[in-house]
């Protein structure tokens, strides 16, 4: 209980123990029962608007709201009695009154709070016949998004958001009475790098996204929860992705990345860099085996290595030290690096091992770091003193192996390509087609963060693991297994590589 | 004259300058009760005098007093809430026109009382030219020494700000009037924290109305049993009637509380005229649910008018003669409270609006009986819910027009 | 094209500031201050008066489109806000309205061609002991009649 002394209360006839000062809500939450709400947050302050989460308290004579009310000790709480379901029928049958009939065609439809509330809370025949509100539906607001004042139910929780957690408040609340609303201010819209979870909050389909409107249907996404590796944050995210029954026939499987609770890392929120690289996991991908920077369909990565193997094996052990060069990088999770460590390191003894990786950018002051990559402390967790090579040293070398093409953020590419050109054996382990490829001799198609399992440790040493959220394609494979089976036919035993 | 000698009201327009405030014993309570009563004396009397609320909730402004905390470092605020705004209600207007030293005095003993330095009159915005004799009264004192640093010579002070509000009956309630002081949209606040605890800037805020406070001297000046000599043992004093409508002297008429409301409109304010009858009476503003004339041998206090399903609110009655088409009293009834929401919260921000066209479509087009069972239906969809009073406030008087004048109302809507 | 009070009102806004123990809280009473000058709040005026309290412009437009006082574009010379509430409508307040409205040509919520004066109905002004009411430029008038607001008319448009 975070060292707070906990109370206990009755929900529902259920005995709960919860932290002095949480809300009857939260409480509520914790016990397994679900209060309906829309204004509330967690992550903001307490608004007390919508009026969704009326409950009965006993000795208070009026409802009250579970949003608002801290617990007591010896409270007794009531959360299905007529007099609430009554109310949020009310409450409900106003909201949906002001409400355009939209679903057909709202982004927001399947995982919308108005539609649940309706199933479970609602259910009656509208009486609503005199005209509705009309406002604008398209309001674009800055960062691609898109606001339909029609839909809002004006909870405000967009509004508190940018005030409370990114501080620079580009939404505000104007007009009074029915005729609310919510906008921006000329020629200021918003412009932060959290605008995104703006989508995520809003409980309605009032505020969408340019990205992913009228591309599918909340039905058909698959959400599986992943690592962010944008940054050394490693926020919590969920990958959403349609596999099956796509609505069109293409390359696209990652329709959103959204954010994920995490109260130890990244509390609710994630930055629009972790979401915009939703694409990353799509665009420009290598799908096949390519040597000479031209696809070979049907060469299988197994038989591709071995000539990696036979490259390798070629060069006597007393010079390998000298000769084999390895370009890794800090996306690698731990028990890749661990199996890189035993390979390249401890196996076969190379000293000419290296780290290229993005180039830092500008932090900010809420969750973005610097470190552009997510595992850099794992990086040194495994034993690894990371250097950039000088040119040189990989132009030297008979025997190249370079994963992520990160070289070429720190040379030009006449000068790699000048560099390489006296390597006769080189060799790419890449998730992205670019320059690099016709550069050398085989590029391996590895897998994105997302399409693998692992562990990275994030800028505060806080170990986090991982599943693969997303099917690779056929012919994609994760680095750990390119690591393994190189070192099964070079006959180097892996057994003592610490792979936590 | 009421009995106890003591008149809040002057009847003329002139003698609200400090020299004539002066020469009938103008602050003399003051300095006594701050250069020798003791603050929790001070509130022990307004309590046993059982002064309520004059600005339309009526609770008892010594209780609330007690609920400021004791021993707490930082600021202390007084706001005096001057937005009056309930319709059918213009007592508060003559108090900052004839009695603006009264007002000053009582906030002096109100802010000694509780610990207050620094006081805000928020006066509604339509009011800036009542306003401008405030100030200048502020400013006769303020040369006098009864507003400023030192008063009566002790460690004692008082600063007095005016601040105007811009249209919007919301800032009537207590935390939308913080709100709106702190420079933002008029939206109340959730409770708890309460005002006395957590209010203006987040300190310790006590809000009263404006008659309330300029009640407050006498009951210093005489005793509360002197005060309770008038009015009733829960609800003391003499308190302003307002009377509007249909009645041959509309005004404000400074009674005992528990004054029967027969007796305010026909013998203080003459009646209706000549041929004209009675046909309804609002009693307490707008908010308060209207009452037939069988129903109006009834006392004005605050209970009473609870107990009989209506309230003494603001005090602000409007008397509606025969003849007058009640499909119209309901719909600038429906009209005000939809123009007035703030919007914040759900019930109030949709209900009132949707009560509001379906009047509107009544009026226009007609319609049936099941539209005003739904009218009643959206109002009990409001009751109970709100943020603030002012879903009672819309929903009440709105059932009662409903259900007390329901034949009526079918048979205009009827095509 | 950008907003600068006039000396005196900037004088009165300063002081103003300082009777406020956080300077936000003095953004009605600025507003009111810029409004008496202009006779209205414009954008421009809107983003002085956020620099000047320490605020962002979002948060003066919150507050200016949610009182009904304050004016987001220019209105005539003088606003006529004839209460169309209860005691008021008892008292004979549309017929009252109606007059206005026929004998200036316009409707509530316009302005006249010559943009002498404008026309509002509004809620309760608390002068109902005077009704019909309505005020302008702070001043109410009450009990109207169609004589006294016909002679109203006249006063106020030959001082436009």
């Amino acid at each position: 209980m975070n060292g707070k002394k906990p109370v206990g209360l009755t929900i529902d006839g259920l005995k709960v123990q919860a932290a002095e000062g949480t809300n009857v809500l939260r409480a509520a939450e914790q016990a397994g029962v679900t209060i309906p709400h829309f204004c509330f947050h967690a992550g903001l302050d307490v608004e007390g608007s919508c009026r969704m989460c009326l409950v009965e308290i006993e000795g208070l004579p009026k409802l009250e709201l579970a949003c608002s009310t801290i617990i007591r000790e010896g409270m007794i709480v009531r959360t299905s009695t007529d007099r609430v379901r009554e109310a949020r029928k009310d409450v409900l049958e106003f909201l949906l009154a002001e409400h355009p009939l939209d679903c057909p065609i709202c982004d927001k439809a399947g995982e919308c709070r108005l539609q649940d509330y309706y199933d479970l809370h609602g259910l009656y025949a509208s009486r609503m016949v005199e005209p509705r509100e009309r406002r604008d539906k398209k309001v674009p607001i800055g960062r691609g998004l898109i606001l339909d004042r029609e839909r809002c139910v004006l909870c405000t929780r967009c509004v508190r958001f940018l005030r409370l957690v990114t501080g620079t408040g580009e939404l505000g609340m104007f007009e009074r009475s029915l005729r609310s609303e919510v906008g921006i201010y000329d020629g200021r819209p918003v412009d932060n790098n959290y605008s995104g979870n703006l989508v995520d909050i809003c409980p309605v389909g009032a505020i969408t996204a340019e990205d992913f409107r009228f591309k599918t249907r909340a039905w058909f996404l698959v959400r599986r929860p992943s690592i962010c590796p944008h940054c050394s944050r490693g926020c919590a995210v969920i990958i959403e992705s349609v596999e099956g029954y796509p609505l069109r026939r293409s390359e696209k499987r990652v329709y959103r990345v959204t954010a994920r609770e995490n109260p130890a890392v990244n509390g609710f929120w994630i930055c629009d860099v972790g979401r915009d690289g939703r694409h990353d996991i799509d665009d420009g991908r290598h799908a096949a085996v390519s040597e000479k920077g031209a696809p070979v369909q049907g060469l299988s990565w197994e038989k591709a290595l071995a000539g990696v193997a036979a490259a390798i094996r070629s060069v006597p052990g007393p010079e390998r030290a000298g000769k084999i060069a390895v370009v890794l990088n800090a996306r690698l999770t731990c028990e890749e690096l661990a199996l890189a460590k035993g390979l390249f390191v401890t196996g076969l003894g190379l000293d000419k091992v290296f780290f290229a990786d993005r180039k830092p950018g500008p932090a900010d002051s809420l969750l973005l770091t610097s470190d552009r990559v997510p595992n850099a402390k794992g990086v040194r967790d495994a034993g690894f003193t990371p250097r950039l090579p000088a040119l040189g040293e990989l132009a030297g070398a008979e025997v190249l192996l370079v994963f992520g093409s990160y070289i070429l953020e720190h040379f030009g590419e006449e000068d790699v390509a000048r560099a390489l050109a006296g390597v006769p054996s080189k060799y790419l382990f890449a998730a992205h087609t670019g320059p690099l490829d016709r550069l050398v001799d085989a590029v391996f198609p590895v897998a994105h963060p997302a399409e693998k399992s692992g562990t990275y440790i994030n800028t505060e040493g806080v170990r986090q693991s991982f599943a693969r959220a997303v099917r690779p394609c056929p012919a994609v494979v994760a680095e750990g297994a390119i690591l393994a089976c190189l070192a099964n036919s070079l006959g180097i035993s892996l057994g003592d590589a610490d792979v936590r | 004259m009421p009995e106890n000698g003591f008149r809040l009201l002057p009847l003329d327009d002139d003698s609200w300058r400090l020299e004539a405030y002066l020469r009938r014993g103008g602050y003399e309570t003051a300095r006594k009760v701050l250069t020798s009563m003791a603050p929790e004396a001070v509130i022990a009397e307004v309590r046993k005098a059982s002064l309520r609320g004059r600005g339309g909730a009526g609770f008892p402004a010594g209780v609330k007093w007690g609920f400021v905390p004791k021993g707490v470092s930082g600021p202390k605020y007084l706001c005096v809430n001057s937005d009056e705004a309930e319709p059918g209600t213009f007592k508060d207007r003559l108090v900052l026109l004839r009695a603006p030293h009264q007002l000053l005095e009582g906030m002096l003993i109100t802010a000694f009382a509780v610990g207050i330095r620094t006081a805000f009159i928020y006066v509604r915005g339509e009011y800036a030219l009542v306003a401008r004799r405030l100030e200048e009264a502020i400013v006769e004192a303020r040369s006098a020494g009864y507003i400023g640093p030192r008063l009566f010579g002790t460690d004692l002070s008082l600063d007095v700000v005016v601040h105007l509000g811009a249209g919007a009956y919301i800032c009537g309630e207590e935390t939308a009037l913080l709100e709106s002081l702190e420079g933002r949209r008029g939206m109340p606040r959730v409770r708890p924290p309460f005002p006395a605890v957590v209010g203006l800037f987040r300190s310790p805020t006590v809000i009263n109305n404006v008659e309330t406070l300029a009640t407050v001297p006498q009951i210093l000046a005489r005793g509360a049993d002197s005060f309770l000599s008038r009015g009733l043992p829960k609800d003391g004093g003499t308190r302003l009637y307002c009377v509007s409508g249909a009645v041959r002297r509309p005004g404000t008429y400074e009674l005992a509380v528990g004054t029967p409301l027969r007796e305010i409109i026909e013998v203080h304010a003459g009646g209706t005229p000549e041929g004209k009858g009675l046909k309804a009476v609002i009693p307490g503003g707008l908010s308060a649910p209207v009452l037939l004339p069988g129903e109006i041998d009834i006392p004005m206090d605050v209970d009473s008018l609870a107990r009989a399903g209506s309230m003494l609110g603001s005090a602000g009655i409007v008397v509606i003669p025969e003849g007058t088409p009640m499909l119209d009293v309901l719909h600038a009834t429906a009209r005000f409270y939809a123009h007035e929401s703030c919007g914040k919260c759900t019930p109030c921000r949709i209900g009132t609006s949707w009560i509001l066209k379906i009047v509107g479509r009544l009026r226009r087009d007609g319609g049936r009986p099941a539209d005003f069972d739904l009218i009643l239906r959206l109002a009990d969809g409001i009751k109970g819910k709100t943020l603030c009073p002012l879903g009672e406030g819309a929903a009440m008087p709105i059932q009662a027009l409903v259900t007390k004048f329901r034949g009526e109302l079918e048979r205009a809507v009827a095509r | 094209m950008s907003y600068a009070p006039a000396p005196a009102a900037l004088r009165k806004i300063e002081e103003t500031i300082a009777l406020y123990p956080e300077k936000s809280a003095a953004l009605l009473p600025v507003l009111h201050i810029i409004q008496e000058g202009s006779g209205f709040i414009s954008p421009e005026a809107e983003s002085w008066a956020a620099a000047k309290l320490g605020i962002l412009p979002v948060r003066v437009r919150e507050v200016v489109s949610f009182y009904t006082m304050f004016r987001r574009a220019p209105a005539g010379r003088s606003t006529l806000q004839v209460c169309h509430n209860v005691s008021c409508a008892l008292a004979g307040a549309e017929d009252i309205l109606r007059f206005i409205s026929e004998k200036l040509g316009i409707a509530p919520g316009e302005t006249t061609p010559d943009g002498a004066i404008s026309l509002v109905t509004v809620e309760c002004l608390g002068h109902c002991d005077n009704a019909p009411c309505l005020q302008f430029d702070g001043v109410d008038h009450g009990p109207a009649t169609r004589e006294s607001v016909a002679a109203l008319i006249e006063e106020l448009k030959a001082h436009a």
